[in-house]
């Protein structure tokens, strides 16, 4: 037990580091969004048999047009690859047109709507013009709700957008690039989860402090033989300023190992929670070294302050009882 | 007569990583009431495995032990404390007083823990540290107390509930001389006062004090008997 | 001495650990607060914010809430649903998208409302100026109530001239511009921070979309008679019309507690979760070391024989009057922190600014402090192990040596 006693001194400032950059790492991480990439559509169509081939849409079984449900209608409707289903844009029906389910597709994640259900069909423009079309007005067979363009330059995005905007004048143009708008609801959980890690590792320096400062006192005799000795302060911060490193520094790594199975589990959950594809938490080498940025010099600066209150105290009453 | 306690054929083997260390062999031991007794012998030898035994602190890993005629082997881990409560007394060799407590309150803990009331605590805590010649010193903490004066408090509460049997392991051990005397002289009036005593010490002028003398070599007594 | 008062004196023997220590416990306890508050807050708030309009059943065109299909003929829908004998009042809620044209301003994009006449109170307060049916309408300028953001904007007052197109999504729009006189300034309940929007006639609406026959709206608010339930007012509207759907506004905040608002839902369990394991963590490792540090006090206490139980019952005082300060004084703290939190979030665009994330509840804060004191409790329990398994001869001589 005694034993137990002594390695728990030496692990459990190891621990609070690990648990100062876990609880960094899981405040700073957030979903991430996805790039929706300026491509048709048909690209990120997937069949029920895995094959990325565009369905053809001249080739009509039986001169049934085909459509592709997305996995969670497929799942709703209790529906099949290969089964004929009615599709009809007005909600009595009227209208509807007889379709093959040629595929299954796993819809893009989108994380604006992750917990929505997306009861979702893909078609080809023309039977869903044909679908949608009102026969009163000759122009709804010409309308799209929008056109997606994939550049040569990505960085061309807002200059193409103003030009799009000259041209067509009342068009809304706008790039998938991430707003720097710090009102966007990305920056926004952005700011939030800093203020949560900031209130996280501010509780937990506390706590980190509070036990460097026992561990300090525990090694009083030890500090005041050295200074009696005649070992300088210099040489003993030293001493305490590495170990802190090498404690802190530990810590830290364990804590990413930490922050990366737990990136795993909460995955898992939320993916399982809303039936998505979509990646919520992500460890990135960027936020990797944050972490170790912050942990690290908060261990050592946490032991250095607890040895220098006993550095500033006589050799007498380090010694004494 | 009663022994207050009597030990046959005791053994304690400790396990350790590099293989089984015996700490005591076959001892035997057996001691009156108001009996004072010292045992020595070099560093390692077994005495405050023995003395442990004796108190109930630690149970021997073969013999049998008998306490007041009770089978210690026998008996829980709370009957045991008990006996530590009320019939035995320690006195440690680095005091082990609690730091954040003063003399009085040191002293008062066990009776406390007996269940004494607050009128027979304050009294007996007072005679005690007048016993011990700290009745001026009471309101300090262990701090502010010499070493002497430390193990004069930690004998006051070793006291505290009237034990039949005071067990010492190295009372002196950390103490001057000059001190080391003041404690064998206290021992000798605790002992005239009926007490028992064992004393484990290096200190051969403490030795000298007692009734008996038995050495300790390497997990043996030697002179042990009735 | 009790064990409570040996371990008080055990905590202020060390002032400055358990000062720290406590603040440890009040900053995670603090955050443990917010999160319970965060779990229920959007929903409590958004419940409040639709049950305080005076309406307790909302009409649109799909199933799906908030819709995006116009209800058609909805003024002959309106008056179909007032003629329940389950209906009190019922109001016609109708938006559109435009741009107001200023000479040498960038378009600025606004929100155009139009709410049934004499329910104009549940949709905006008037802070300065005049509502709507205060003035007497010209033909030619037609009245309009602004949001306070778009008077700030660009800089008008009650009086000031507001030309004003409506946008047709997808299209350059030949909608003609329509000249507003803005009559008041007010606070939109709906509307989100910081947006733009307008309010005006029904004749104005239409004539500023250029749909003059056209009577499509985005919703309908319906308030029941009382002392029937939104339950069977809604059987009632759906027997009576099939081509809208009703939804009460308990069904509302279900859809929402499903969707918009599952995202804190999760993150405030997820967060409070963690919180709690990192408090209970904290807390017995700090309990932890401080035996590991009297290992020999433990060992000559139980040795003076001072039972297992008291030994165990001093450390509970002391998880208990450590965790117990930081509990108390997390509340206040947690207020504090979730005021910040709040404003952050609702720096989210189209946010209410009625609506709140973090609302406080009585009930939280009992949840708040039993979970606390569980915490407590279970971060004693290996500590109390520790010092109740010690073997006492054993960590004498080694306490002895050392």
């Amino acid at each position: 037990m005694a034993n137990l006693g002594r390695a728990g001194r030496t692990l459990i400032p190891v621990a609070i580091g690990c648990l100062v950059t876990a609880v960094v790492f899981a405040q700073t991480t957030k979903p991430t969004s996805s790039t929706v990439r300026l491509k048709p559509d048909t690209t990120s169509i997937a069949t029920a048999n895995d094959d990325d081939t565009v369905p053809d849409h001249t080739v009509r079984e039986n001169s049934v047009p085909q459509v592709l449900l997305s996995r969670h209608l497929m799942r709703e409707a209790g529906v099949l690859v290969g089964d004929v289903v009615t599709l009809a844009a007005d909600a009595d029906g009227a209208g509807s047109t007889l379709f093959r389910v040629a595929g299954v597709y796993e819809p893009t994640p989108d994380p604006r709507k992750f917990s929505a259900q997306r009861l979702e069909a893909r078609l080809h423009l023309a039977d869903l013009i044909g679908l949608a079309e009102d026969s009163a007005d000759p122009a709804s067979g010409d309308i799209v709700s929008a056109i997606n363009l994939a550049l040569l330059d990505r960085k061309d995005a807002d200059a193409v957008a103003a030009a799009i905007v000259r041209r067509v004048p009342g068009a809304r143009v706008s790039s998938t690039q991430p707003s720097n708008s710090p009102n966007d609801p990305f920056a926004v959980l952005e700011r939030f989860h800093w203020a949560i890690a900031i209130v996280t590792v501010t509780g937990s320096t506390a706590f980190l402090l509070a036990l460097m400062i026992m561990r300090a006192e525990q090694r009083r005799d030890i500090i005041g033989i050295l200074r009696l000795l005649g070992v300088p302060s210099r040489s003993i911060l030293l001493e305490v300023l590495l170990e802190g490193l090498l404690i802190a520094l530990g810590g830290a790594i364990f804590g990413i190992v930490m922050a990366v199975a737990a990136q795993g589990a909460i995955n898992r959950f939320f993916q399982w929670r809303f039936d998505t594809t979509l990646v919520f938490v992500r460890v990135t080498a960027v936020i990797a070294w944050e972490a170790v940025a912050f942990a690290v010099p908060l261990g050592v600066a946490a032991g250095l302050a607890a040895s220098w209150t006993l550095m500033r105290r006589s050799v007498v009453s380090l010694v004494g009882r | 007569m009663t022994a207050i306690v009597e030990g046959r054929g005791l053994t304690r083997t400790f396990a350790m990583p590099s293989g089984p260390v015996t700490a005591l062999r076959d001892v035997s031991f057996q001691m009156a009431p108001a009996e004072y007794v010292a045992i020595t012998g070099p560093s390692g030898c077994g005495k405050s495995t023995l003395l442990h035994l004796l108190g109930c602190v630690d149970a021997p890993s073969s013999g049998s032990l008998l306490f007041e005629g009770r089978d210690v082997a026998a008996l829980s881990e709370s009957q045991r404390s008990r006996i530590r409560l009320t019939r035995v007394g320690f006195v440690f060799q680095r005091f082990f007083l609690l730091p954040m407590l003063d003399a009085w309150e040191n002293v008062e803990l066990p009776q406390a823990e007996m269940g004494a009331g607050l009128d027979v605590r304050r009294a007996r805590t007072r005679e005690l540290l007048e016993y011990v010649g700290l009745g001026d010193r009471a309101r300090h903490r262990p701090s502010q107390l010499s070493g002497g004066e430390m193990q004069r408090v930690a004998i006051a509460r070793a006291l505290a509930n009237r034990p039949a049997l005071l067990l010492a392991d190295e009372p002196t051990g950390e103490l001057d001389e000059d001190t080391g005397e003041q404690i064998a002289d206290l021992f000798d009036r605790v002992h005239a006062d009926g007490t028992a005593i064992v004393v484990v010490t290096h200190n051969p002028l403490l030795a000298r004090r007692a009734q008996r003398h038995l050495v300790m070599k390497r997990g043996t007594l030697d002179g042990s008997g009735e | 001495m009790t064990s409570r008062a040996l371990a008080w004196r055990t905590i202020t023997a060390e002032p400055a650990r358990a000062a720290l220590a406590i603040a440890g416990v009040t900053v995670i306890g603090a955050l443990l607060f917010d999160m319970l508050m965060l779990s229920q807050g959007l929903l409590v708030s958004f419940r409040e914010m639709l049950d305080t309009t005076g309406y307790d059943v909302r009409v649109v065109a799909t199933d799906a809430f908030p819709g995006r299909v116009d209800i058609t003929n909805a003024s002959e829908v309106a008056a179909d649903i007032a003629g329940l004998p389950e209906v009190r009042d019922v109001a016609v809620v109708r938006s559109d998208r435009a741009i107001v044209v200023v000479p040498d301003r960038p378009a600025t994009e606004v929100a155009l409302l139009n709410l049934s006449e004499g329910a104009e109170r549940q949709g905006w307060r008037i802070v300065e100026g005049a509502d709507l049916g205060a003035i007497r309408r010209s033909e030619s300028s037609p009245p309009a109530v602004i949001s306070r953001s778009l008077a700030r904007a660009l800089g008008l007052r009650p009086g000031s001239a507001l030309p004003l197109r409506v946008l047709i999504s997808g299209a350059a729009s030949a909608v003609p511009l329509v000249t507003f006189t803005v009559v008041g300034i007010a606070e939109f309940q709906f509307e989100g921070n910081g947006a733009e929007a307008l309010a005006t006639t029904f004749d104005a609406f239409q004539r500023a979309r250029a749909s003059m026959s056209s009577d499509t709206a985005d919703l309908i608010l319906v308030a029941s008679r009382p002392p029937i339930e939104a339950a069977a007012t809604v059987a009632a509207i759906s027997a009576r019309r099939h081509d809208v759907h009703a939804f009460s506004n308990e069904q509302i905040v279900e859809r929402f507690n499903e969707n918009g608002f599952a995202y804190f839902r999760q993150i405030s369990f997820v967060l409070s979760t963690i919180t709690l394991g990192f408090a209970f963590l904290l807390v017995t490792s700090l309990l932890t070391v401080s035996v590991n540090q009297r290992l020999g006090q433990v060992a000559a206490l139980r040795a003076l024989g001072v039972p297992r139980h008291r030994i165990a019952a001093t450390l509970v005082w002391e998880s208990a009057l450590l965790v117990g300060a930081g509990g108390l004084l997390s509340l206040p703290t947690g207020w504090l922190l979730a005021l910040e939190l709040d404003r952050i979030l609702r720096d989210m665009p189209n946010i209410p600014e009625r609506l709140h994330f973090f609302v406080l509840e009585p009930r939280l804060a009992l949840w708040h402090l039993g979970l606390i004191a569980l915490t407590g409790v279970a971060a004693v329990l290996y500590p109390v192990w520790v010092a109740a398994r010690l073997p006492i001869a054993a960590t004498l001589r080694f306490e002895t040596i050392s």
